[in-house]
């Protein structure tokens, strides 16, 4: 079944507009889709990959954008010379294609049977009692339990994951002999993400689909595809069947990808990256002591609903949405404790409550022996020396109306830490430690990348120099070789200054390379803690295996 | 409000600014500019009676013609610059600050303060806007200070819910998660944090308000509450110059559109200000 091409793309290039002229976003691009065949291209943000899958079929904004040349053969006809008329009849019907975010991509005010019948009725002249059978039935296809009832559910009725099988599904409608996924799972929980990359899968052999998948996942394209192209700024710098690639990369950038893969460097290790840190391994230190220092005690955080009129005035009791239900944690002094689950775990929760952000309903947070007390007390007390946090979103985190210098001077000097002629340099000295270039002191963060503002998040954390540093999601924003340096940098902070470190993410193989104890929670409560040996060799829990099962194939490697 | 509008920028003018703030900030300037050297430009004085050549039409001598008591019409636009820009000025001075620091509190603070501070201004809102500065003036006396009062007690109310409504989002945001993590004390996180973050949209507001502000100026001193006669106030120039509307149309015309003029000006200047932070960060 597979070996003849489907669809060829020949030196495929386009072009925005920049604002002065027009710039190559996507050159030369050449591959081609093989019948029956998963395809992945992978690249990081601005590799030009989502522009490159939206080309094939057209997709792309008006005037700001155009295909400056190249073609793309589908049928012995070329796409890009095509007339509007006859690409309707491809986009949707011969080419489907599902997106990252399935919320933003489904018509909120309209019912999901609606949404998938309107491309039946208008590809395949479908009446509307048929297209509905046929809705159902695509539904029962991509795993929906009750297809009869929930052909009549709003969007916001179903789990991102059902809505991402919706989707599927409304792809799927016309009998596409294409399927374009962009980042179909990227907004998904890795359990839910492992079960539509199985529905993908089972559909594609079902239906002899062939399948372009687009990724920033490495291990995820390695897992799920048979062949791969590689993209760095707009160009395909290496194609071939995946485990070719991943057994001998030949160009650099494919191998300092792999090399950020945090599944395939040993934990604890650095990432080789450009010779960025000499690679040296099991530099772990260890824990200094077995001191409690930090101890949370069944704590409990609860956020209230509001509640309607009609509940206010029957006087109907409201439950509280229990966001973290009666944790208790240690950690000593000097060790590193990830802590995953996935969203909605209340692992964010549990720090924000740590750091007095978020008020705990019950339960008590000791530091050192002493007790952090009320939230409304502690934002006098000296805590805030003593406890860091870096944030999720390295852009927002920072002002965006301050410059670098003045991010990393303001708690210099609102806390009096050093006389006011030497702020320049200690705010300069930060910046050296992690890896900020000095002449990026008066850029404001939207003159940054992602990855400087997040070493600016911790330089600001180090400033006060805690001796306790929670880390939320800090590389979940960032693509996965920057990913590997910030990795890099807060395991070379931790052998220089003995940080104690509540790492916080979502992807165990993160955890486990940088953290030596691992807490697994779900639904606000703690399911399982361990070492990072024990969790991911001998795990307990049915939800720990879930998790571990999730992981791709090449992250899994080692 | 179109204040955090991305995109199109329209930066065809010079230097990079939208061509509509380059024109408007040129006209607020050519009214700024006249209201400052108003003795130098203005070729008579504003308020010199020569009644002999009342109510005469536009010549040489009277570039604008002259009003019934033969006053220079140009000569009292250009001296009445003065007060109407000086009603923008104060006419949102007050308020924009007043409703800035309600806002900035009620929207940090939240609770007890944020309910207070929003029943106050609902109430004030339940009243219509006109009827409500009238009655104000009406009770303190008709003068540019009460108007001022006036318009201070009651224009607050649009400044501190766009503020707030910022302050409400931007206060659950990382960065000023990460301020509080960092042991900044509140004031330092509503003024060196939130304020920066919101202002902008107030200060394109301002600009707008500034449009309406200058034609409520000109109506109540139409109706005799804001600037009194003699001065040269361009609502008072139309007021006294209505009666010779079908006779001598140039009293009403010209300082009709002297605050047509102003008031394209400043809305110009607002939208390409309004592009100008939208974009910019």
């Amino acid at each position: 079944m597979t070996g003849e091409p489907i669809l060829s793309v020949r030196d495929l290039t386009v072009q925005f507009d920049s604002g002065d002229g027009w710039r190559s976003v996507v050159e030369d691009v050449s591959f081609t889709l093989n019948k029956g065949e998963v395809l992945g291209i992978v690249g990081e943000s601005g590799s030009g990959k989502t522009v490159t899958s939206r080309a094939l079929i057209r997709l792309l904004p008006d005037r700001v954008s155009r295909i400056a040349g190249g073609c793309v053969d589908f049928e012995g006809r070329d796409v890009i010379a095509m007339s509007e008329s006859a690409l309707e009849d491809i986009r949707g019907g011969k080419i489907g294609m599902i997106f990252q975010n399935p919320t933003t991509h489904l018509d909120p005010v309209m019912r999901i049977g609606q949404q998938i019948a309107a491309g039946l009725m208008l590809h395949l002249g479908l009446r509307s009692r048929a297209a509905r059978a046929r809705t159902i039935e695509l539904l029962d296809e991509v795993g929906f339990r009750d297809p009869e009832r929930q052909v009549d559910a709003f969007p916001h009725e179903l789990s991102g994951g059902m809505r991402q099988r919706a989707m599927i599904a409304g792809a799927l409608s016309c009998n596409p002999s294409i399927l374009i996924a962009d980042e179909p799972t990227t907004a998904l929980d890795v359990t839910v993400q492992a079960q539509i990359i199985e529905l993908l899968r089972t559909l594609g052999r079902q239906r002899g689909l062939s399948i372009i998948f687009i990724s920033h996942d490495l291990g995820l394209v390695a897992d799920f595809c048979q062949r791969m192209v590689v993209m760095e700024r707009g160009r395909i710098v290496e194609a071939g069947a995946v485990d070719d690639v991943i057994a001998r990369p030949q160009h650099p950038y494919t191998i300092r990808l792999l090399h950020s893969q945090p599944g395939l460097t040993a934990p604890g290790s650095y990432f080789d990256l450009d010779g960025e840190t000499k690679s040296r391994n099991e530099t772990r230190p260890a824990p200094q002591g077995d001191a409690t220092y930090l101890a949370i005690d069944r704590l409990a955080v609860a956020f209230s609903r509001k509640r309607s009129l009609g509940e206010i005035l029957t006087r109907k009791p409201v439950r509280d949405l229990a966001a973290v239900d009666g944790v208790s944690l240690n950690l000593t002094r000097g060790e590193a404790l990830g802590l995953v689950g996935e969203s909605g775990s209340g692992k964010s929760t549990l720090a924000r409550s740590v750091v007095g952000l978020v008020t705990p309903k019950s339960g008590e947070i000791q530091l050192d022996g002493k007790s952090l007390g009320k939230p409304g007390e502690r934002q006098r007390g000296p805590w805030h020396r003593q406890i860091q946090m870096i944030f999720q979103d390295p852009v927002s985190s920072l002002n965006p109306k301050m410059t670098v210098g003045e991010t990393l001077a303001e708690p210099l000097s609102v806390h009096r830490l050093c006389p006011p002629a030497d702020v320049k340099d200690r705010v300069l000295g930060l910046m050296t430690e992690v890896g900020l270039e000095h002449d990026l002191l008066n850029r404001k963060p939207h003159q940054l990348s992602g990855g400087q503002c997040q070493r600016v998040g911790i330089a600001r954390a180090l400033s006060v120099e805690p001796e306790f540093l929670i880390a939320d999601e800090p590389t979940s924003a960032l693509d996965v070789t920057i990913q590997a340096q910030i990795i890099n940098l807060l395991m070379r902070l931790r052998e220089s200054r003995g940080l104690t470190m509540l790492f916080i993410s979502h992807d165990l193989t993160v955890v486990r390379h940088l953290c030596q104890r691992i807490a697994v929670m779900q639904h606000g409560r703690l399911v399982e803690t361990g070492s990072a040996e024990e969790i991911f060799d001998n795990p307990r829990q049915d939800y720990t295996r879930k998790l571990l099962a999730a992981i791709p194939r090449v992250a899994r490697a080692r | 409000m179109s204040a955090t509008a991305p995109g199109d920028s329209g930066r065809s003018g010079v230097i990079g600014l939208p061509a509509s703030l380059l024109v408007g900030g040129a006209i607020i300037a050519m009214w700024v500019l006249l209201a400052l050297f108003a003795d130098l430009v203005a070729p008579y004085s504003p308020i010199a009676q020569d009644v002999p050549s009342a109510l005469q039409p536009p010549s040489l001598d009277h570039l604008l013609g002259t009003d019934n008591y033969g006053r220079d019409i140009l000569s009292r636009i250009i001296f009445g610059a003065r007060i109407d820009l000086q009603i923008g000025l104060f006419g949102v001075l007050f308020p924009f600050l007043i409703g800035n620091i309600i806002g900035l509190v009620a929207g940090y603070f939240g609770g007890l303060i944020d309910t207070v501070l929003m029943r106050i201004l609902e109430v004030t809102i339940a009243f219509p806007f006109f009827v409500l500065v009238i009655a104000i003036i009406s009770i303190l006396g008709p003068g540019l200070i009460s108007l001022y009062i006036a318009l201070a007690l009651v224009g607050w109310v649009s400044y501190a819910r766009l503020t707030r409504s910022q302050v409400l989002i931007l206060k659950n945001s990382d960065f000023v998660g990460a301020a509080r993590v960092l042991g900044y004390g509140n004031g330092r996180i509503m003024l060196r944090h939130l304020l920066p973050n919101v202002i902008s949209t107030s200060v394109v507001f301002a600009m707008t308000d500034m449009v309406l502000v200058i034609l409520l100026g000109a109506s109540l001193s139409y109706l005799g509450l804001g600037a009194q006669p003699p001065a040269a106030e361009w609502g008072v120039m139309i007021a006294e110059g209505q009666q010779f509307l079908s006779t001598a149309w140039w009293v009403c015309l010209f300082p009709g559109l002297a605050i047509v003029l102003l008031a394209l000006g400043l809305s110009m200047a607002a939208d390409g200000l309004a592009h100008v932070l939208g974009t910019k960060e």
